[in-house]
C-alpha cells in the first residue's frame, strides 16, 4: 500500500471517528469503563446490569439507530489506562459516548480527550463535585458528597444534637464529606466536637473509638469507603459500647449500600444515613426496575445507587442520542439534555443547566431488619438537592 | 535460582569479550537497538489505533528496565520500585501544572526527582539483604503513596493530579488526540533510555554491582564496599524510573496515587521475571509481552481475563523459568548444532 493511499485511508478514518460518518442509521457505540474485574469487579456488575435492564425496558433503537454498549474493563483507579482504554475506544472503536467511571481520577483522565473529540461522557458515579468543572462535556447521573451530607447536617441539627464528632477516611471523598458536613452543620448552630481522619487502610477502629468518646460527642459522622473497612468501623463502633451509650451514628448511604448489608449484618442496624437511592424505595417505577432485574438475572439482592446511576445514565444517553439525531456532536447532545427532567426508579430527577450533575431528591434512611434481612428504609424526603459542591473548590 | 541465572549471565552477555566470538560484537550490540526501532515503527504503522496502548507500554517498559537495573543487575529484591516512578511523575506532574510545560524539561525534572529519592532511601535501607530488605522497599513506597495522598493541595490526593498539559515536543510536534506523538516521542526516549543503561551496566560500577550480587564478600576483600556500589547502582535506576513516570504524566497528562502503588511494583516485577532479568531487553521483552497479553484478553472477556493471565504466567514459569528473553538462549545451541 503506498504512502498516499494510506494516508488518505487515514484520514477517511480519522474524520470518521471525529463524527461526520456516523450520519447515516446504524450502529450508535457507547463505551464503558468500569471495574469489571479485582475487588471492585461488582460495581461494574451493576452498571452492566443497570443498562440491561433500561434496554430491556426501552429498546434498542433510538430513531432507527441500534445502541451498543462496549465494556472496557479498569479493574482499579489507574487514570493512564482510563485514558489509554478511552483513547482506543474513541479512535479504534469510535464510539460517539463514553460512560462509566466508578473513581474519580480515572473520570478526570478522559477529560482533554472528550474535549479534543468532542464526545460525550455520562458519568455513573465518580463522585468528587469538581470533575463536572473539567470540561463542559461531562454530565453525571450519580451523586456527590456535598449533595448526601448538606441535607443530614441539617437533620443531626434539627434533632437537637450540637456536638458531633466527624470520623472519616483520609482521602479526597473522605473529606469532601467531612468538610461539607462541618461547615452545614456549624452553620445550623452545630459544634464539630473532634474532626477524625482515619488512614485508608486501616481496620483497627478501637483508638477511634476511644477518640470519639472522649470527644463527648452525642453522635457521629462517618464516612469511609464501603465493604470491609465500613464493617470493622461498625462493628467497633458497637463493640466498644459506643452505640449501647446512644450515641448516633450518622453518614452518607455508601457506608450501608445494599450488597454489604448482609456482611454487616446487626453492627449496621440502626445506621442513620442520607442517599439517593435505597432497593426498597417506595414506587411503581422503582418496583418495576427491581423485578425487570431479577427477570433478567435471577436476583436483585444487589440492586444499589450503581445500578440507578447506570440505568440514569443510559437514559441520557438515548436522549442524547435522540437530540442529536444520531450523529455524535457532544456540545449539541450535552445542550439538549441540560435542565432536562425525569422520573427515575429513586424520583424525580433533573440535570442542573450550570454543574451538569442530577439534582435529585436525598432520602433520609434507617438501616433495619425486615423480613429476615437489613433493608434501607426511607423515613424522610429532602426533595430538590442540588450538587453543593459545585465550585466549592477544596 | 541464582545459580540458574548467573549462568544465563555468561552465556548471555556480550560485554565479556571471550563470551560469544560467533558474532561480531557490533551486531550484537546494535540488534536490541535496532530491533525496538524497527518493531516500534512497524507497530505505529500496524496499529495507528492502538497507540494510547503502546505508549503505556513504552513507558512501563523503560520503568521495568529500571527494575532490571536494580534486580537483575545488583540482586535487590525490591516490591517498592513504584515509589521512584511515582516520585517522577508526581515531580513532572507538579512542574508540569505549575511551572514549566516543556517535555524534555519534564523528563529531566522526573529523572532527578527519581534518582533523589532513590539515592536517599537506598542510602538508608541497603544495609540490609533480602526478605528484609524487601519489607523496607515496600515501607518505603508506602510511605511515598502516604505523603502523596496527604499533600493534597499538590498531588490532587486521591483525585489524582490532572490538567497536565505539556507544550509540544521541541515547539513543534503537538501532543494529539490519536497519540502519534506520544507514542513517537515515548519510543525515542525508550531507546536513548536503553543505549544509557546499557553504558551504565557496563561500566566498571555496573560490574561491580554485578559482583556485589554474586559475592559482596569478595567485592570487600578486593577493597571495594558494596553498599556504595549498590546505592550508586539504585540511585542511577531511580533515575531511569523517574523519567518513566514523568513520560507517563506527559503523555497521560495525569497522576494517580496507583503510580506509586504497590501493585505497580509488583506487576513490574511479574514483567521483568517474564521477560528475563539481568539483560535489560528481557524487560522490554517482558513489558511487550505481559502487557500485550493483558490486553487482549481483557478486552476479549472483560470479566474473567484475570484466570487466563494467570494460567499463561504459571506456564512461562513452569517451562521457561529463565523467562521469554531465555529462549533464544535455549534454541540457538540447538540450531548451531547442540553446542
Amino acid at each position: 500500500m503506498s504512502g498516499t493511499l494510506r494516508g488518505a485511508l487515514m484520514g477517511a478514518v480519522f474524520t470518521i471517528a471525529l463524527g461526520t460518518g456516523t450520519a447515516w442509521a446504524g450502529t450508535i457505540k457507547v463505551g464503558v469503563i468500569a471495574p469489571f474485574s479485582g475487588p471492585f469487579a461488582t460495581v461494574g456488575k451493576t452498571f452492566k446490569e443497570g443498562i440491561e435492564v433500561y434496554q430491556a425496558q426501552h429498546g434498542k433503537t433510538v430513531g432507527g439507530d441500534t445502541v451498543e454498549f462496549i465494556f472496557k474493563d479498569l479493574d482499579q483507579a489507574n487514570p493512564a489506562q482510563s485514558k489509554a482504554l478511552a483513547q482506543e475506544l474513541v479512535v479504534k472503536e469510535k464510539v460517539g459516548y463514553l460512560a462509566g467511571f466508578f473513581f474519580t481520577p480515572d473520570a478526570l483522565a478522559v477529560a482533554p480527550l472528550i474535549d479534543e473529540a468532542n464526545i460525550p461522557c455520562v458519568i455513573f458515579n465518580a463522585a468528587t463535585s469538581a470533575i463536572t468543572e473539567k470540561s463542559p462535556r461531562y454530565v453525571r447521573t450519580s451523586f456527590t458528597l456535598w449533595q448526601n451530607t448538606v441535607p443530614l447536617a441539617q437533620y443531626v441539627a434539627k434533632q437537637g444534637v450540637t456536638k458531633v464528632a466527624t470520623a472519616v477516611s483520609d482521602y479526597g471523598p473522605g473529606i469532601d464529606g467531612e468538610t461539607a458536613f462541618k461547615k452545614t452543620f456549624e452553620a445550623e448552630g452545630g459544634r464539630v466536637v473532634d474532626s477524625i481522619r482515619m488512614p485508608l487502610k486501616s481496620t483497627d477502629f478501637a483508638p477511634f473509638m476511644q477518640r470519639i468518646k472522649d470527644s463527648g460527642a452525642q453522635a457521629i459522622y462517618a464516612f469511609l469507603p464501603a465493604g470491609p473497612t465500613t464493617l470493622a468501623f461498625a462493628k467497633a463502633f458497637s463493640d466498644t459500647g459506643l452505640k449501647a451509650q446512644g450515641v448516633k451514628f450518622y453518614g452518607p448511604g455508601d457506608i450501608t449500600q445494599e450488597p454489604d448489608l448482609p456482611a454487616l449484618g446487626d453492627a449496621a442496624a440502626g445506621i442513620i444515613s442520607t442517599f439517593n437511592y435505597s432497593q426498597v424505595h417506595d414506587s411503581d417505577l422503582n418496583r418495576a426496575f427491581v423485578a425487570k432485574h431479577k427477570e433478567l438475572f435471577g436476583s436483585s439482592d444487589t440492586v444499589t445507587f450503581t445500578s440507578v446511576g447506570a440505568y440514569d445514565g443510559a437514559h441520557v444517553i438515548y436522549k442524547m442520542i435522540e437530540a442529536t439525531g444520531g450523529k455524535s456532536d457532544g456540545l449539541k447532545a450535552v445542550e439538549a439534555v441540560k435542565g432536562m427532567t425525569w422520573e427515575s426508579p429513586r424520583g424525580p430527577l433533573k440535570i442542573d443547566p450550570d454543574s451538569r450533575h442530577v439534582t435529585q431528591t436525598i432520602y433520609l434512611r434507617v438501616t433495619e431488619p425486615k423480613d429476615g434481612k437489613l433493608q434501607n428504609t426511607e423515613i424522610a424526603a429532602f426533595p430538590n438537592q442540588p450538587d453543593y459542591g459545585f465550585k466549592v473548590g477544596k | 535460582m541464582t545459580a540458574v541465572e548467573s549462568d544465563k549471565m555468561t552465556t548471555n552477555t556480550s560485554t565479556l569479550p571471550h563470551s560469544r566470538p560467533a558474532l561480531p560484537r557490533i551486531v550484537t550490540d546494535a540488534m536490541p537497538v535496532v530491533v525496538m526501532a524497527v518493531g516500534g515503527l512497524a507497530a505505529f504503522w500496524l496499529f495507528p489505533n492502538d497507540l494510547g496502548l503502546l505508549t503505556r507500554i513504552l513507558a512501563a517498559a523503560l520503568f521495568v528496565m529500571s527494575l532490571d537495573m536494580v534486580l537483575g543487575y545488583c540482586g535487590i529484591a525490591t516490591l517498592g520500585h513504584a515509589a521512584m516512578f511515582g516520585t517522577g511523575a508526581y515531580a513532572a506532574g507538579i512542574v508540569a501544572v505549575n511551572w514549566v510545560s516543556d517535555p524534555l524539561a519534564l523528563l529531566a525534572v522526573g529523572g532527578v526527582a527519581g534518582g533523589l529519592i532513590a539515592l536517599a532511601t537506598g542510602a538508608l535501607i541497603l544495609h540490609a539483604r533480602g526478605l528484609t530488605l524487601l519489607m523496607l522497599t515496600i515501607a518505603v513506597a508506602q510511605i511515598v503513596q502516604e505523603v502523596a495522598n496527604k499533600a493534597r493541595d499538590w498531588t490532587g490526593g486521591s483525585d489524582g493530579l490532572s490538567g497536565i498539559d505539556p507544550a509540544p515536543v521541541l515547539g513543534l510536534f503537538r501532543f494529539d488526540l490519536y497519540g502519534r506523538t506520544s507514542y513517537l516521542f515515548a519510543l525515542a526516549v525508550l531507546i536513548v533510555g536503553f543505549l544509557v543503561a546499557r553504558r551504565i551496566v557496563r561500566s566498571p560500577c555496573g560490574l561491580a554491582c554485578r559482583g556485589v550480587r554474586e559475592e559482596p564478600l569478595r567485592i570487600a576483600a578486593l577493597g571495594g564496599s558494596p553498599r556504595r556500589y549498590l546505592v550508586s547502582m539504585y540511585a542511577v535506576a531511580g533515575v531511569f524510573a523517574g523519567i518513566a513516570g514523568a513520560l507517563t504524566a506527559i503523555t497521560s497528562g495525569i497522576v494517580g496515587l496507583d503510580s506509586v502503588g504497590f501493585s505497580w511494583s509488583a506487576e513490574a516485577m511479574i514483567m521483568l521475571v517474564l521477560g528475563g532479568t539481568g539483560r535489560l531487553y528481557g524487560a522490554v521483552i517482558g513489558t511487550v509481552a505481559f502487557m500485550a497479553i493483558h490486553h487482549i484478553l481483557a478486552s476479549t472477556d472483560p470479566f474473567h481475563w484475570m484466570l487466563f493471565i494467570g494460567l499463561f504466567l504459571m506456564g512461562i514459569v513452569l517451562f521457561l523459568p529463565g523467562g521469554i528473553a531465555s529462549l533464544s538462549a535455549r534454541v540457538l545451541p540447538l540450531v548451531k548444532g547442540g553446542r
